[in-house]
């Protein structure tokens, strides 16, 4: 479309707070519209959804979608497994950051009429999730939760981004595919996305160092990996509890995505690294079941 | 004032000091304006009287001057100015037919916007071979300023913004410009443009742009902005009769983000990439007598796009058409000589989307929000809020992919400032419908077939029932800039969830429904 036109967007004139109208004229003017007819119909590009089941907007293929199959991207997978962890009932919409009310995936947008219209971000969705079925907060319960957690936070992290999007080889085949392709057709706009994508990951690495080694982030996570190994020792779950939460959610959206081999890694250093330590391979592949 | 010289200077100090009369003064002007006019009269008798006579006569024109052309490229003077010269033309000239081509190549080489108008032409005489009269012909040209900047801040519509633009003509000598503009503002939070224009084959008539933009716009009655970076070239030509077309292709990148907390699931659906790839053609017939308070005249607007289909690729694939008439008959008043300065003004809109297939997926895709209509506001459907009508999901409007709208107005002049002033007292009453496409079973269409069915049973529903009406007086002020109303209204009919206004409206626009 040519730009618009030079006709200035109208305005409207707002209610003086100074001005009260008159009863009469009030009962008058409450007379109007004379005729009011049924609403319009909504225009809907998309499949209509259940509105009565939460929702919640992940990174996700057209078939991960109507599979309910896990998300291919580590902060939507860990909700959404952390979700059918604690029984609430949802589907998985395919949706992008731009949807989102604090620009990252996942959010969730609840089927409870009061508050459909306001979106739950990902850092409130286990406050929610905690006022729908009464689950445990795990933080509180163990004083080890955040050491841990920071361990997925910050090294296998570092060591994910490096290899999903640093990884050329491996951006090619999986990120931009994932990613940048469903957004556009366009070969110019997937250029300029794909470049946008890497730089970010590259701009995170360097928040922590002052330049970017790949075997070191991958030593790192290698550490990360034993620790947790040695954390999870025999138990089924993580901290010994007898059904997998937060915690749990929080490790099977990397192992998952790691051993995952349908993404098309080109190289998966990870996954060698990860297959040292046959517990968390087990404790994907009990999880995984969830799916 | 020196009043205390000597006595014998008094009387002329006194002379000169006392006023004159203004009546003296007021004959004595018009006196001189009277033989200026004859004088000029005469001269004017004179000449008509001398072509005339010599209107047949044979003559050539051997050279033309321009004055003064410092920037412009003499190759393109030379393509603009030789077809004159007698030598390019086989014949002589008979002194009429001179003269009218001389007066016509003046005007063309002023409609380049290079020079300051008018182009004065200075005609000398020669001898010229085979005995015939020759004319030498000296145009007069001053080149306007090369580069032009402005900046500025803007106020109104709810939006306040700050701009620079900078304007350099003839960039290489052959009337092309370029034009820079930047603007930030409150709704259009950043625009950044630059467009190139060239004529071509030296035609000032016939052009062509190339332009790109990047902006981001706050889109408030669909709860995002909209960030924009794009392109597009285009030719635009102008008929004898005033015809103006455009024809070009267009490839923007729209990005839809920063969405608000309570965003509408179909907006948030909508959210993130899309290109769109399309070609459009224009045209434009304005035959109004002024185009912000027409008193008579009619104007008609004509736009096609097609986008996506085929070869254009992209995101999004439809047809989309829109037309825009007005028209505006005075009435005369029994009693009141002239133009009584009554009038009734016309408009009438109507637009339709129709989903096409992409060369990737043949399937019908269905349109997003920012590529469907809007309607409603003080420059279109008075009485409703801005984007106040169609469907409706949440806080936001999403748009439709048909609509119609029409309105009549009745102006009057005000009783204390005349039909003269550009100030009317005006009643309205404006309607229209919005509408997305629904199959006769109110579902969204699907396949090819359903959206054919869609289409018929969408433009049907156009008119069922009233459309969503509004009515209202106020105040028009049709200032050079824009056209400023400020109306009462209220709406009569609308559809559930469509947003009427009671009271109060104000309206800044120079396209007003």
């Amino acid at each position: 479309m040519p730009p618009k036109g030079p006709d200035s967007p109208p305005e409207e004139s707002n209610a003086s707070p100074f001005f009260t109208v008159p009863a009469p004229i009030r009962r008058l003017f409450d007379k109007f519209p004379l005729i009011t007819y049924p609403a319009n119909e909504i225009p809907q590009r998309l499949r209509p959804r259940h509105e009565n089941i939460n929702q919640l907007y992940v990174f996700a293929d057209a078939s991960g979608v109507r599979h309910g199959r896990p998300s291919f991207n580590p902060q939507c997978l860990k909700w959404q497994a952390y979700l059918k962890f604690v029984g609430i009932d949802f589907e998985i919409t395919s949706s992008n950051n731009h949807a989102s009310p604090n620009g990252s995936l996942p959010f969730l947008l609840p089927s409870l009429p009061a508050d459909a219209s306001n979106p739950i971000p990902s850092h409130k969705i286990q406050k929610w999730a905690i006022e729908q079925v009464h689950c445990e907060e795990e933080q509180q319960l163990n004083l080890r939760f955040e050491v841990y957690a920071s361990l997925l936070d910050n090294r296998i992290r570092s060591a994910w981004l490096y290899m999903l999007y640093l990884d050329s080889e491996n951006f090619n085949a999986v990120a931009r595919r994932l990613y940048v392709n469903p957004t556009t057709s366009n070969s110019i706009v997937r250029a300029a996305l794909g470049h946008q994508l890497q730089q970010a990951a590259r701009d995170e690495l360097l928040k922590t160092s002052r330049y970017i080694d790949a075997a070191a982030l991958e030593g790192d996570a290698g550490g990360a990996f034993e620790a947790l190994s040695t954390l999870l020792g025999k138990d089924e779950h993580f901290f010994g509890r007898p059904n997998p939460g937060l915690f749990d959610a929080s490790v099977f959206a990397y192992t998952q995505l790691i051993l995952d081999d349908t993404l098309g890694w080109k190289r998966n250093r990870l996954a060698q690294l990860l297959k040292e330590h046959p517990n968390l391979v087990q404790h994907r592949d009990r999880l995984l079941k969830f799916f | 004032m020196s009043s205390s010289f000597a006595a014998g200077d008094d009387s002329i100090f006194e002379r000169l000091q006392q006023r004159a009369d203004p009546k003296v003064l007021e004959e004595q002007q018009q006196a001189v304006n009277e033989r200026m006019q004859a004088i000029y009269q005469k001269a004017q008798d004179r000449l008509a009287e001398l072509i005339d006579e010599n209107s047949t006569l044979p003559c050539t024109i051997s050279s033309v001057q321009v004055t003064s052309a410092p920037h412009t490229r003499r190759s393109f003077l030379e393509r603009n100015l030789s077809p004159l010269l007698s030598a390019n033309k086989g014949r002589p000239y008979t002194l009429s037919e001179a003269l009218r081509e001389v007066s016509a190549t003046a005007d063309k080489l002023g409609r380049f916007d290079l020079f300051h108008q008018p182009i004065s032409v200075y005609l000398d005489e020669s001898q010229g071979q085979n005995g015939m009269r020759n004319i030498d012909v000296h145009l007069a040209t001053r080149e306007k300023s090369r580069v032009l900047m402005k900046t500025g801040t803007d106020l109104g519509n709810a939006e306040g913004s700050a701009y620079g633009n900078l304007l350099w003509r003839n960039v290489f000598g052959g009337a092309e410009t370029l034009n820079l503009n930047a603007s930030l503002g409150t709704r259009t939070r950043s625009a950044y443009q630059a467009a190139f224009e060239t004529p071509i084959l030296g035609d000032p008539d016939f052009r062509l742009e190339i332009g790109g933009i990047a902006s981001s716009t706050q889109k408030s009655w669909a709860s995002h902005e909209e960030v924009l970076k794009g392109g597009w070239s285009k030719l635009r030509w102008m008929s004898k009769s005033g015809h103006h077309h455009e024809f070009g292709y267009t490839g923007f990148w729209r990005q839809l983000t920063g969405l608000a907390e309570n965003a509408s699931p179909t907006v948030r659906a909508d959210a993130g990439d899309s290109v769109k790839s399309s070609i459009f053609h224009s045209w434009v017939n304005d035959q109004r007598d002024n185009a912000l308070l027409p008193s008579r005249g009619y104007y008609a607007k004509a736009f096609n796009e097609l986008a996506g289909f085929g070869p254009l690729k992209g995101d999004v694939s439809f047809w989309k058409s829109e037309i825009e008439t007005q028209g505006a008959i005075p009435i005369p008043i029994p009693g009141i000589k002239g133009d009584s300065g009554v009038s009734l003004t016309t408009g009438f809109r109507a637009g339709l989307i129709y989903p096409l297939g992409l060369e990737s997926n043949p399937r019908p895709q269905l349109s997003r929000v920012n590529d469907r209509f809007q309607l409603g506001g003080p420059t279109d459907v008075r009485g409703f809020r801005l984007c106040g009508l169609g469907p409706r999901e949440g806080v936001d409007s999403l748009g439709g992919d048909v609509y119609a709208a029409g309105s009549a107005n009745l102006l009057f002049p005000l009783p204390r400032l005349g039909a003269e002033k550009p100030v009317r007292f005006q009643a309205f009453l404006n309607g229209g419908r919005l509408l997305s496409l629904q199959t006769s079973q109110k579902a969204t269409p699907t396949t090819n077939g359903e959206v054919q069915d869609a289409l018929v049973s969408t433009l049907s529903e156009l008119q069922s029932g009233l459309p969503s009406v509004a009515a209202g007086f106020g105040i028009v002020y049709a200032h050079p800039v824009a056209r400023f109303e400020l109306n009462f209204s209220l709406p009569l009919a609308l559809r559930k969830g469509e947003e009427g206004r009671k009271g109060l409206q104000l309206g800044i626009g120079i396209n007003f429904l």
